[in-house]
């Protein structure tokens, strides 16, 4: 308790003791306000579930290893999704509305960025659990062997190909992930502890009765790599390929033989990055990229293909390929029917075809998980399995919370604990017409504008507290108190008129109980 | 501003004082405590804040406070700051706050005399648009249309809000300045300016009234914003008593003035044809003001 005449050295008639004496909190007669946490619309659409606000404010405060916390309990690699995720968490995103969309994915880059640059193993002494196993490791694989070595099993990550990554590493194109980051990730998940074994396949190399015997769990994740194949005239000519080899070919070095034409078959994100894979080669002319539905309905990211038809990639819409016309071993054409979907489902019109002159096609019709190893058991074993191997062919973010969602049930199973809560809550997510925005602009919040802190700052932080202080600043009997680097309320003044809750512009304060 | 820079320590008002939920005055004083810092004497007018403040021993300011008569407060200031002079407090800013009655009305011939002798400190006018502490009885400062207890339903106030600061410009003073406590960033850059300055300095704040105005005290700051996007209460500072100059312009944020007058209580018993004429009157007003103004709104 200070006294007034500790602050000043004159003194006045009037009173000597702070008024803090006088609890004023006993005049509340109605509610009191409260704070709770609300589902803002980037984490309802984001595929990892990732508490975006809660790290964009973190990132605003430069408190860089709090985000780190915040967004591995979500996503172990932010780095790689900051590069390969196709964002959906912006689409909804309710600064759009005011002016533009929050680019959350270059925050995001920016915390792995940050994470691989300042990583420093844990000098703790571990804790040694089970062993467990992980097959394949791509982003699934590689996201539950995080989890799991996190909290202190020995795991040991199995792959087939040379190169560690799965997808990452041979499916994705070098101008969508850069190898170095790709490189880094890798290299931190080594000093984590974790066990990599590669070039040995399942079902070749080892079988899953021997990993029963050894391990205390196992995970699957060895993807679909299966390419789903079309019986069409000419499809076994020499020049056509499969856009899986046909990536993995690139991203191993090996130089696919190609011809000056490409034509490429498929709508989705395989098929886009076959055909800006192939614009890249030496020695390519042109690239076609041929779809049997119109350009609303192709499944790949409409971002990736405005960048191939930036690049230069002929778009082919309506067009289902008939023949592949060859001349010796050589291609000539591919013959073309018009096609559009209606109620019934495609429907073709074979006098409306035309060809179109090319030397090599790639085919990238879909891609399969490949089952035939669960064939060779011969008694029943326990296995966790996700990923595309599960879902089918699905994105990188999918596939690291299938990861997730694995490692957690794989540690309930071990420990005999409950299953964890995996999925959100389904309430109501904060809107737009809630917020309360005037406040917010007039005192122009939106401070330290440099990237990426600034693109941070201009979240609007739809039902997280992001901290910005206008319950501290408009409380009349300043019943708000800054407290561990976040504002708290202190009830004992509160008389609870209720302007922090009419003005909080993130929503997420209520006036509660009597 | 970042809000983080402050925190209890830096606030000169203590919690637990006796103003009602939701007071814009409290808010009013909180703001011109911080902005002016920790060296600071006040003079209090009967006012709400007469009450606000506390009984001794109790105190919720941690500056030294000097209770004054009603029509006193501009002579009390000067002679508070002649004071501190004379013991060798030169720095010590010294701060008048009375309300609206204090201002307008009763102390009116004290600040006239005040201003014309350009006395060294801030008068503080929170303007709460009545007589609230008392009962709500209608004061000069009241608008047209407001119903007061002592202009009950069915009647209601006659006659237009005194232009208090046409009268502060007239007088030449060296600063004088309009706020309002939805616009705290905007009132303390205020504050800070005049601190700077020497001489007789005035502000005139509107300060929301839940319980006179008859409004929700959730909605102060509603209310306060509302009063200067509906262009009734335009923020301005004028130096010298001839540099006019907005600090805010509503821009494109401009609201009706019925959209604000129909969240308080006090003007229900108006009509439209009395809100087209109170509208009329506020657009009149604000174009006697853009002519003034050295950059007005386009």
């Amino acid at each position: 308790m200070s006294t007034r005449s500790d602050q000043n050295n004159y003194k006045y008639a009037c009173g000597t003791e702070a008024s803090t004496l006088n609890k004023t909190g006993e005049w509340r007669f109605m509610a009191a306000p409260e704070r709770v946490k609300r589902l803002s619309p980037c984490r309802q659409d984001c595929l990892l579930d990732s508490d975006i606000p809660e790290w964009l404010e973190k990132v605003k405060e430069e408190r860089w290893d709090e985000a780190w916390q915040d967004i591995s309990r979500y996503n172990p690699f932010p780095a790689l999704t900051g590069y390969v995720c196709f964002s959906p968490c912006t689409e909804n995103c309710n600064r759009g509305r005011l002016d533009q969309e929050i680019d959350i994915q270059s925050v995001e880059k920016a915390i792995g960025e940050w994470r691989l640059e300042n990583y420093q193993p844990s000098s703790k002494p571990r804790e040694v659990k089970d062993k467990v196993a992980v097959i394949g490791s791509g982003p699934a694989g590689l996201s539950c062997a995080y989890y799991l070595s996190a909290n202190g099993y020995r795991v040991t990550v199995f792959e087939s190909a040379p190169l560690i990554g799965g997808m990452l590493a041979l499916g994705i194109p070098e101008y969508r992930l850069p190898r170095t980051v790709l490189k880094k990730e890798l290299k931190v998940l080594e000093e984590e502890g974790i066990n990599f074994v590669t070039g040995q396949a399942l079902g070749k190399d080892f079988d899953l009765g021997d990993l029963d015997q050894e391990f205390s769990s196992i995970f699957m994740a060895t993807g679909a790599w299966l390419s789903r194949k079309e019986k069409i005239p000419g499809h076994d000519a020499k020049g056509v390929l499969y856009a899986l080899d046909f990536l993995s070919m690139i991203n191993t070095g090996q130089q696919p033989e190609i011809k000056d034409t490409v034509v490429v078959i498929g709508g989705g994100n395989a098929a886009v990055d076959s055909a800006r894979s192939a614009l890249r080669m030496n020695g390519v002319n042109s690239v076609s990229l041929i779809y049997r539905r119109s350009r609303a309905e192709m499944p790949a990211d409409p971002g990736e293909v405005e960048a191939a038809e930036s690049e230069g990639v002929e778009l082919i819409f309506n067009a289902l390929p008939r023949e592949i016309e060859t001349e010796g071993d050589s291609i000539e054409a591919v013959l073309l029917d018009y096609s559009k979907t209606n109620r019934e489902g495609l429907v073709v019109d074979q006098s409306r075809s035309f060809k179109k002159a090319c030397g090599t096609v790639v085919m990238a019709l879909g891609q399969e998980a490949d089952y035939s190893v669960f064939n060779k058991l011969d008694r029943e074993i326990e296995l966790f399995a996700g990923g595309d191997l599960i879902s089918g062919p699905a994105t990188v973010a999918e596939a690291i919370r299938a990861g997730r969602i694995a490692a957690f049930s794989i540690m309930a199973r071990l420990e005999n604990t409950a299953e964890p809560e995996l999925s959100l809550a389904s309430e109501q997510q904060v809107s737009f017409e809630e917020l309360n925005l005037d406040a917010r602009i007039n005192l122009q919040l939106q401070h330290r504008l440099a990237e990426p802190v600034g693109e941070a700052g201009r979240c609007l932080g739809c039902g997280t507290c992001n901290s910005c202080g206008i319950c501290y600043l408009f409380c009349p009997d300043m019943a708000v108190d800054w407290i561990n680097n976040r504002y708290e309320l202190n009830l004992d003044y509160c008389k609870g008129c209720g302007i922090c809750v009419k003005e909080c512009p993130a929503r997420v304060l209520f006036m509660e109980g009597g | 501003m970042r809000i983080e820079e402050y925190n209890r320590e830096t606030e000169i008002l203590y919690s637990g004082h006796n103003a009602c939920p939701g007071c814009g005055g409290a808010l009013t004083v909180r703001y011109l405590s911080r902005a002016l810092g920790p060296n600071l004497a006040m003079a209090i007018t009967a006012s709400c804040w007469s009450i606000i403040v506390g009984v001794p021993p109790l105190t919720a300011l941690k500056c030294p406070v000097i209770h004054c008569p009603f029509p006193s407060a501009g002579s009390v200031g000067g002679g508070l700051k002649r004071g501190l002079n004379a013991r060798g407090h030169h720095d010590t800013t010294v701060v008048v706050l009375a309300g609206d009655g204090g201002t307008f009305d009763i102390g009116l011939q004290a600040l006239s005399g005040a201003a014309q002798r350009n006395e060294d400190y801030i008068f503080i006018c929170y303007d709460n648009e009545a007589y609230m502490n008392t009962g709500m009885q209608t004061s000069s400062a009241t608008p047209f249309g407001a119903r007061t207890t002592t202009a009950p339903y069915p009647l209601f106030r006659q006659g237009q809000k005194k232009d208090i600061m046409q009268i502060m410009a007239a007088h030449s003073i060296p600063y004088a300045a309009t706020a309002t406590v939805a616009f705290p960033e905007d009132m303390e850059k205020k504050l800070q300016k005049a601190k700077e300055i020497k001489g007789f300095r005035f502000m005139h704040v509107l300060s929301p009234c839940p319980p006179g105005w008859g409004i929700e005290s959730s909605d102060t700051i509603n209310l306060s914003r509302l009063a200067v996007y509906s262009n009734s209460f335009p923020l301005y500072e004028i130096t010298g008593g001839v540099k006019w100059e907005m600090t805010f312009l509503p821009e494109k944020k401009k609201t009706p003035l019925k959209e604000y007058l129909s969240l308080q209580r006090r003007f229900r018993q108006v009509d439209d044809k009395i809100i087209d004429s109170l509208q009329d009157e506020v657009d009149h007003d604000w174009d006697k003001l853009m002519k003034r103004v050295q950059n007005p709104q386009d």
